[in-house]
């Protein structure tokens, strides 16, 4: 039993991580990103490290995620206001990536 | 080797896999709600674990996703969805998930726990995860 379920926490770590590479636009990216961390910790669990998967639950699953999406909306505030002030208003964001 | 690990096993294959697939693709409000969906399956996972594995410890793990789970899920409400974000598929859905998993982990355990400190921890835990789960609810139906 215990090899199912370090073998299935493994191939879930596995699968995550794949999915946030394949996610291409970083706000939607961390989402994935989070449920990444919950699978790292559910694999430290199983691997009898229940310290290390506290830790990893702190960062992974709210602190990172804060971070990330409070750095994107950052990046599309500042990429904003310089199209408005290049090329005048109404032809500034109205584009958003995806 | 017991029940306990078993329902773990099948928790995490049955439950988070799905909760994966669902954070993967579509629009934001869905996977929000995968998540969600996903900290609060892992909330009674590591419940059966440290049931599982005999170690009354590992309940400190379910304890602190309790409270992150939905504290995270309020930080992508807060921040990743929008206008036509509101009311995605799948979140009404929340609300009986939650009281329906809750009840079906945490009563068991009470009853192999038996009265004493570590009954009532489990019974703070499903209290935290039913307030998360209603609150989460409210704020992802806002957008």
């Amino acid at each position: 039993m215990d090899d199912v379920l370090v073998t299935a926490s493994l191939l879930f770590v596995a699968a995550a991580a794949t999915a946030a590479v394949f996610n291409r636009d970083p706000a939607r990216q961390a989402v994935v990103l989070s449920l990444l961390g919950l699978g790292l910790a559910v694999a430290f669990t199983v691997l009898q490290a229940p310290d290390v998967g506290l830790s990893q639950l702190g960062v992974g699953s709210a602190l990172t995620p804060l971070m990330i999406l409070l750095t994107v909306r950052k990046v599309r505030k500042v990429r904003r206001t310089e199209k408005g002030a290049g090329s005048g208003p109404g032809s500034g964001g109205g584009k958003r990536r995806r | 080797m017991n029940v306990w690990l078993g329902a773990a096993a099948l928790l995490l294959a049955a439950g988070l896999g799905p909760a994966l697939w669902g954070a993967v693709r579509g629009a934001p409000g869905r996977r929000v709600v995968a998540q969600n969906f996903a900290t609060l399956l892992l909330c009674l996972l590591f419940l059966l674990l440290a049931q599982g594995y005999g170690r009354p410890a590992y309940v400190d793990l379910a304890l602190v996703v309790s409270v992150l789970g939905p504290a995270g899920t309020l930080v992508f409400a807060r921040l990743l969805l929008g206008e036509e974000d509101r009311d995605p598929p799948g979140v009404r859905w929340l609300t009986p998930v939650v009281v329906t998993g809750t009840a079906a982990t945490v009563l068991p355990l009470c009853v192999v726990t038996g009265p004493g400190r570590a009954t009532v921890k489990l019974l703070v835990i499903g209290v935290l995860l039913l307030a998360g789960g209603v609150v989460t609810t409210r704020a992802v139906r806002r957008g």
